[in-house]
């Protein structure tokens, strides 16, 4: 996915302009100029002049660079839709591990996401299972990582 | 004495053991599937060593990324494709040999000289890392200051690509290492209230989401089938290839040295060192009108290279905590999590674990023959992974391991954001390298800086009133300099070529 540099620039220097304004409200050391604002104060405003050197170039190459052009394999609803499920399985596990637990959704997801890749889902249920099964003893009997057990805990406790 | 038998100690036990031997053939998997980068498999390993001890962490990292380095080779030399970017520069010339019915030759001098290599730069490493660490111990703040920030500008001159990205890439990386308590008055800074960012930006899933969560980004779009593997034969694998190297030793020298010094360089790596390499072994050669159409001589000098450079990386690493390359960047992360910083005072302070660190160095770059052989062997097996399953599957591995740090779910929220964006940062030729560079040192570098500030009460000219901090402090204004002069001359040229004849 190409994006055209000065949405970056413009990015980049509201970016350092939010740090900037942010550390106005530091504190200094005792009888001292310098403090905690000292160092992001100089990096935000390196940031904010590569982010205007970065508006300049993208305003000159306009008419080369389009504000945003996407990747050859996203235009392709296959290739577009297995990039998608990688944040979707990441959002997913982050909601929904703890109330149901690993052992439950890491199977389905990982099989729905195999299914997506292989298009052969028996494959990918037993692929999925047997994933989950190594990776729970490897994580959690024998790194000792409380992996979430959600629904399963009053099951087995 | 009492230190290399401690050492000695460390290293062979049968658990460390069999963590070298076992993250070997992790590196070489690595390696040897197109896609999976030797970086990409650090990160991967970074989760299991947070539960191992210093020693066999780094030897874990050590052992998987010398493998997958050589490894690298194995996919190039039987199907044009490098398995890691560190091979790309001699990936055509080991498939016309292949053509030629020559692929055992290319692969069995590749595992030789990748040992060479590796070891040459071992000893540099055991020779000048002590000494370097023995003069630097009477360096202060000044000092500290200016060689990370010499570093970091080494990273930006030798990063592909534009340098006004490659600093806006590492200004990231700096902002994202101030988060958390202020290294001055322990203020809270940009944690925007959540507790969970008091402690600052975790380091294991912002490794994982910039260097494997982006190549899952990359490939998965464009799964790939790969052609069948070519039957490689054993005998054929080892014979001529003593006679082959010894014809072209000098090379092998010159490369294992200058890939080395490379290697030592902040932000450049294996790749550039290949490239370098190939690139110096063809100037000096008696038949360079050969290279391209097969010729051995060039796969050995970029092949030694590459594996020199990884242990070149080391030096600066170790005796200073400045990273040579990304691997680097992401052990010391690993070290400063189990509370050891790297600098000259580890030379002192704990000997045993720096011998400790040489010893498995060694130890990896000969166990890559063995391991390696049989891994061209298996290479049908290996590369028979398809990749649509191998891609959930390590996109699983990302989110449990950036979970099983800390066991909180905010980290994979960090892995995923810090994935999405390195993503969109790469994709638009904003190189990686600086920012992680940038993360690793930022808090030295905003540390000895403060330090120096308050010593100096302001006055910058202090910054140049040590020999060593004043040769150091004029050396990275010239990069500086260089910097800007390049990228004028850049522009100018891009200019006069879009004018109208």
């Amino acid at each position: 996915m190409k994006i055209n540099d000065a949405l970056f620039g413009i990015i980049f220097v509201l970016v350092a302009s939010a740090i900037l304004i942010t550390v106005q409200s530091f504190p200094t050391l005792p009888d001292q100029p310098y403090g905690p604002a000292t160092f992001p104060t100089i990096i935000a405003t390196l940031m904010m002049l590569g982010g205007i050197a970065l508006c300049i170039s993208g305003y000159r190459e306009r008419a080369h660079q389009p504000m945003i052009r996407l990747a050859a394999v996203m235009k392709t609803r296959d290739g577009l839709v297995r990039m998608a499920c990688v944040p979707v399985f990441m959002v997913l596990y982050i909601f929904l591990s703890k109330p149901v637990g690993f052992p439950i959704v890491v199977p389905v997801l990982l099989a729905a996401f195999l299914t997506i890749t292989t298009r052969n889902w028996l494959k990918s249920v037993i692929i999925a299972a047997i994933t989950t099964t190594l990776l729970w003893l490897f994580f959690v009997d024998f790194l000792m990582v409380s992996l979430p057990l959600g629904l399963l805990t009053k099951v087995i406790y | 004495m009492d230190v290399f038998y401690s050492a000695l100690e460390q290293v062979f036990r049968p658990d460390v053991l069999l963590i070298i031997i076992g993250s070997s053939i992790y590196g070489i998997v690595i390696g040897a599937i197109p896609g999976l980068t030797a970086t990409m498999g650090t990160a991967l390993l970074v989760p299991l060593t947070f539960f191992m001890d210093p020693v066999p962490a780094i030897g874990a990292i050590v052992s998987a990324t010398t493998m997958a380095i050589f490894a690298g080779d194995i996919p190039g030399a039987l199907l044009r494709i490098p398995g890691t970017p560190a091979s790309a520069a001699y990936t055509d010339e080991a498939y016309k040999m292949r053509e030629k019915g020559l692929v055992e030759l290319a692969l069995g001098t590749n595992v030789i000289c990748s040992m060479i290599g590796g070891l040459v730069g071992v000893l540099v490493l055991v020779i000048a890392a002590p000494q370097i660490a023995e003069f630097s111990l009477m360096f202060s703040s000044y000092e500290y200051f200016w060689l990370a920030v010499l570093g970091l500008s080494c990273a930006i001159m030798v990063s592909r690509g534009s340098a006004i990205k490659s600093t806006l890439s590492l200004t990231i990386g700096l902002i994202l290492s101030m988060i958390g308590i202020d290294v001055v008055m322990g203020i809270k800074r940009f944690t925007f209230g959540d507790t969970e960012l008091v402690g600052g930006i975790s380091i294991i899933p912002t490794l994982i989401g910039m260097f494997a969560i982006t190549e899952i980004l990359r490939k998965i779009g464009e799964l790939r089938e790969l052609p069948p593997v070519p039957p490689v034969h054993i005998s054929r694998m080892m014979s001529g290839v003593g006679s082959t190297i010894w014809k072209y030793k000098g090379g092998v020298a010159r490369s294992s040295i200058l890939g080395t010094m490379i290697g030592a360089l902040p932000g450049a790596g294996a790749d550039i060192a290949a490239w370098v390499a190939y690139a110096v072994s063809k100037k000096f050669s008696k038949t360079p009108e050969k290279y391209g159409e097969g010729h051995i001589e060039g796969i050995i000098s970029a092949s030694s290279a590459n594996n020199a450079a990884l242990s070149g990386a080391y030096v600066p690493t170790l005796v200073f905590g400045i990273p040579g390359d990304t691997i680097t960047a992401i052990l010391i992360g690993v070290l400063l999590m189990k509370g050891i910083t790297p600098g000259p005072m580890v030379f002192v302070m704990d000997a045993g674990l720096v011998n400790a660190i040489f010893m498995v160095f060694v130890l990896a770059n000969l166990i890559m023959v063995p391991i390696g052989v049989g891994a061209v062997m298996a290479s049908r097996h290996v590369l028979g992974i398809p990749q649509a399953i191998l891609f959930p599957i390590i996109l699983l591995f990302c989110v449990i391991g950036a979970y099983a740090a800390n066991n909180t779910l905010f980290d994979v929220w960090v892995m995923l954001v810090v994935g999405l964006i390195a993503y969109v940062l790469e994709e638009n030729d904003f190189p990686l390298a600086p920012m992680i560079l940038a993360l690793i040192l930022g808090p030295l570098i905003e540390e000895n800086f403060m330090k120096s500030m308050i010593k100096a009460d302001g006055h910058l000219i202090e910054f140049f009133s040590r020999p060593v901090s004043g040769t150091l402090g004029v050396a990275t204004l010239t990069i500086w300099a260089l910097m800007v002069f390049m990228s004028l001359r850049h522009a100018k040229r891009k200019k006069a070529a879009s004018l109208p004849s």
